[in-house]
């Protein structure tokens, strides 16, 4: 890393043209609503401004901090099962001769270019009890049964009954895995595409199995695509609410649900925009801290 | 230790594929296979629906070719796939410009305050939409700026910017810096180094970055809605609106005709590729 | 007070307030009727739900007149609340359901009504000439009304349904456990649940909407879900028996299948009414009249009745109606289920009581 002060010009030139996009069209607007996070409903909804910290303390009351929890739980799994799924795609498409990358590339992207809404009906057809999921299921049940009645044993198997899919967290984790695949297979994407093989030839030469050469070379080199990808995921799967509205049992209320409803029916925008700074703090808290240890240990390191 | 190289090689000969030919292996083939199902199974539903000879996606009734023309036919089908198309197609141009310089810059310069910059910068993927889309309505409505496509696009652009940068971010670390330093020895200036050395570089993740910022804007709803003026009605607005009564199979004719259209230029764009690479071996 | 002004009140008495008021609303509108909109452009920006109209309506509308409309679109009224609180962005006609009409009228986002210019509200239904929500009608015409009920499938269910208590009693919710969908609406289900305990469905009283919260709690392992719109797409895929939706909703799936039918509990419900308004600073307000009046011609009103299949205040439409409109329960609900309905009004600062019930019921 240089010092900006270095080149000047090329700096101004890289960082000022989205800087003055962010700080105008993002950085203005935020302020408004941060000035709405300590006001007041009026009572048909518009916003007072106010010096009020009572949207703060009801956002950290029991019941609205239980939902986040909940939230960053849901997220986690969601962000594992993402990483499980996407990481073979993104080594697959990396690996691929190069003329093929970008076709597949598109390829793996096609299907989020439907609508997020009609792609998640879509699931809703694939899962539900009358579904495709489990006419399939049921179709080798009933191959598995007749079998087992050829070889002496009828209605072995009993009765299909068909799986409850639906409207329940598993539905609300295949349905945010889903949605977010292209956020942890792009940047995944762009980091192993560099990687230099010569390193993983270097290990498998020396050795080292595939398994250890993928979990001790592989990973650790693409660790800043991993962690990127992983947090896009994360920081969407847990603020989503159209996925837990339409995939989610009675119990998936997650914290962009909350938020959604603070903004819309309970036209509550001072309390929204409470909750909505309580989830952007931390992450702010996240960057400062880190630039600060990264500051520390490139002092730490001119100093030795 | 003298012994390992051996092994490998024999390794290697019993196999008989390069062991980095991770696609030739059946355990990565069963498994892109597997996650190709996952991400392609409710796509195929949605475009068998769009034959469904009912008005409703639930029940299958028969084939018919209705919806399609149907939807070839709604003429505010048609304005608000081509509002999403301008909307998508201007956002990730301008903000994977502004992205990749963004992610360029975070990456190379040290400069005081980084981490508050740093962390304002990526508060566009951390702020909820609803939020963000009440903070840009009221923001608009300050300066006295007139709803429209237009400030659509400058909302998309704003929070696409920093997607665009953490891809192109993950991608520049572990960039071997020496690279611009030898050209920067060997003469050239600033701006050769950059177009010639890192820009090429960057490629893939400017590939990568623009598809994240194209699938973000087409499918945004709640920013959209908030920033939508009288005529700029995108494609998921539409939708959304339709669900109190019901989503029809047009929509999924129409999206079916979306993904048709879209491979069948990859398709196109891949066979002149090999073409021309053809034509240069000959 | 607030009760009695939320009944759906029986015909006579509404006639009567009506020409008392008309004297008033005629001297109200002298002042404008100067004003010259003559020269206006011919064009019209309405906001409303899509396909929420007539196939053919907008166009017929342009070959009549020659204005051209520009139909946008939103998804519910909270969204075209938030959307026009901050100022019009240039709709001249909006669709707000009755406690949005009241709201907005408080925050003074509505034109004033010519009835002048409007003369087909002849047509209407008197029940709906002087509505609760603004009275006289003074600012926003009656487009389409219906209710919330149950949604059912006769063939899995015990006898016909009757009572909310079957969906919200847990001893009795436990023989249909599992094949229950709620609505997603906060003050729907809740509405709904007060209606049920006896109480009325626009309590402001904490200790009535406390035992409303419990008695959802407590049925609530019984239910599968709480519908975002799409229950009846539920009930036709036979994911669930019964479930609660706006009654237009089940009239569609309906149709699809004979096994499905529709009731509004006998302790009464939600009846709304979504209504045609000018929204202040409309830019043009002359072609707004205009379209508000084409939409209750008679002949145009029923083209949109037959698309929709929502309940119609146009009186003189429906009685053109075929009887498979008219004496379809999911349209039009008995009229003496209907004098135990209340239309949803505003609860102004007290809607956090709902929002945090609701809450409650959701993370339980």
């Amino acid at each position: 890393m240089e010092d900006w002060r270095k080149n000047k010009g090329a700096f101004a030139i890289f960082l000022g043209p989205a800087s003055f996009w962010l700080l105008l069209f993002f950085v203005i607007p935020l302020i408004l609503v941060w000035v709405y996070s300590f006001g007041e409903r009026g009572p048909q909804g518009q916003t007072y401004l106010a010096l009020s910290f009572e949207n703060y303390l009801r956002a950290i009351e029991p019941i609205h901090l239980g939902i986040m929890l909940k939230s960053i739980w849901i997220g986690a799994i969601s962000t594992a099962v993402c990483l499980v799924v996407g990481f073979p795609v993104a080594m697959g498409i990396a690996f691929a001769p190069s003329r093929w990358k970008n076709p597949l590339l598109l390829i793996v992207v096609l299907p989020f270019f439907t609508n997020l809404l009609i792609r998640t009906y879509a699931w809703i057809a694939v899962l539900r009890t009358r579904g495709f999921l489990n006419f399939g299921l049921e179709w080798v049940h009933e191959k598995a049964n007749w079998l087992f009645a050829l070889a002496g044993f009828p209605a072995a198997l009993g009765e299909f009954v068909p799986l409850e899919l639906l409207y329940n967290q598993y539905a609300v984790v295949i349905g945010l895995v889903y949605v977010h695949l292209p956020f942890l297979i792009l940047p995944l994407y762009a980091t192993l595409e560099k990687l230099d093989r010569s390193y993983l030839e270097a290990s498998l030469d020396l050795g080292a199995g595939q398994w250890r050469t993928f979990f001790s070379v592989l990973v650790p080199l693409v660790m800043p695509g991993i962690v990127s990808g992983a947090l896009l995921v994360f920081i969407l799967s847990m603020g989503n609410f159209l996925v837990p509205d339409l995939l989610g049992g009675t119990d998936s209320l997650m914290i962009g649900n909350l938020i959604a409803r603070e903004y819309g029916a309970a036209r509550d925008w001072p309390f929204g925009s409470a909750l909505s700074f309580m989830i952007m703090y931390p992450v702010f808290i996240f960057f400062v801290i880190n630039a600060m240890v990264a500051r520390y240990r490139t002092r730490r390191r001119a100093e030795v | 230790m003298s012994t390992l190289p051996a092994r490998s090689m024999r390794r290697r000969r019993v196999r008989g594929t390069n062991p980095l030919e991770y696609l030739k292996r059946p355990w990565m083939q069963l498994t892109l296979l597997a996650s190709f199902v996952f991400l392609y199974f409710p796509i195929v539903t949605l475009i068998a629906f769009s034959f469904n000879d009912s008005r409703r996606n639930i029940t299958w009734r028969g084939f018919t070719w209705k919806y399609y023309e149907k939807a070839f036919n709604n003429a505010s089908l048609h304005d608000a796939f081509v509002n999403s198309m301008i909307v998508a197609g201007t956002s990730t141009l301008v903000s994977t410009a502004l992205g990749a310089m963004l992610g360029l810059a975070l990456y190379r310069y040290r400069f005081p305050w980084k981490g508050t910059y740093e962390g304002v910068a990526h508060l566009p993927i951390v702020i909820p939409e609803i939020c963000m889309g009440v903070a840009m309505l009221v923001f608009f409505n300050a300066i006295n700026m007139d709803l429209s496509l237009i400030t659509i696009t400058v909302s998309h652009i704003a929070f696409t910017i920093p997607f665009v940068a953490v891809v192109i971010r993950a991608r520049m670390a572990g960039f071997d810096v020496s690279l611009e330093e030898a050209s920067h020895d060997l003469g050239a200036s600033e701006w050769q180094t950059f177009w010639h050395i890192t820009f090429p570089y960057m490629v893939p993740g400017l590939v990568a970055g623009a598809l994240m910022a194209f699938v973000l804007s087409l499918d945004d709803f709640v920013i959209t809605f908030f920033t939508a003026g009288v005529g700029s009605t995108t494609f998921p607005i539409k939708i959304y609106s339709m669900l109190r009564f019901s989503v029809t199979p047009e929509v999924n004719a129409a999206s079916t005709v979306l993904i048709v259209i879209t491979l069948s230029l990859t398709l196109i764009a891949m066979i002149m590729q090999s073409r021309w690479a053809k034509g240069r071996q000959e | 007070m607030k009760t009695m002004r939320g009944r759906f009140l029986p015909r006579i008495s509404r006639r009567a307030f009506m020409q008392g008021s008309a004297a008033a609303v005629g001297i109200s509108f002298a002042g404008s009727a100067g004003r010259s909109w003559s020269a206006e452009e011919k064009r019209l920006n309405v906001y409303n739900w899509d396909t929420y109209i007539g196939e053919t309506t907008l166009g017929t509308f342009n070959a009549r007149t020659g204005i051209v409309v520009q139909y946008d679109l939103y998804a519910d009224n909270e969204e075209l609340f938030a959307k026009l609180k901050e100022g019009n962005p240039g709709y001249d006609v909006i669709v707000p359901s009755d406690y949005m009409v009241e709201d907005m009228l408080a925050l003074n986002m509505l034109t004033p009504l010519d009835h002048s210019k409007i003369p087909n509200i002849r047509h209407l239904d008197g029940a709906f000439t002087n509505p609760a929500y603004d009275p006289g009608m003074k600012h926003s015409v009656p487009y389409m009304w219906g209710t919330i009920g149950l949604g059912y499938r006769k063939s899995k269910v015990d006898g016909p349904l009757v009572s909310w208590a079957d969906v919200f009693e847990p001893e009795r919710a436990k023989r249909y456990s599992g094949r229950i969908a709620y609505l997603g609406d906060m003050r729907a289900v809740l509405g709904c649940a007060l209606k049920y305990l006896g109480y009325g469905m626009n309590t402001t009283n904490a200790s009535e909407i406390a035992k409303a919260r419990d008695l959802l709690i407590a049925t609530k392992p019984h239910i599968k879900t709480f519908a975002e719109d799409n229950g009846q797409d539920l009930l036709l895929s036979g994911e669930v028996d019964i479930t609660m939706e706006w009654s237009g909703d089940i009239a569609a799936v309906m149709e699809e299948d004979d096994d499905l039918t529709y009731v509004v509990p006998q302790e009464g419900s939600n009846v709304w009414v979504d209504n045609l308004c000018i929204p202040t600073g409309a830019p043009h307000p002359e072609n707004a009249h205009n379209f508000i009046n084409f939409v209750h011609d008679v002949d145009v009103h029923m083209e949109i009745a037959n698309t929709i299949y929502f309940a119609t205040p146009n009186k003189d439409a429906k009685d053109r109606m075929p009887a498979e409109y008219t004496e379809n329960p999911a349209v039009f609900a008995p009229q003496e289920v209907l004098k135990n309905c209340e239309a949803l009004l505003s609860v102004g600062e007290h809607t956090r009581l709902y929002d945090e019930a609701w809450t409650a019921i959701q993370a339980s």
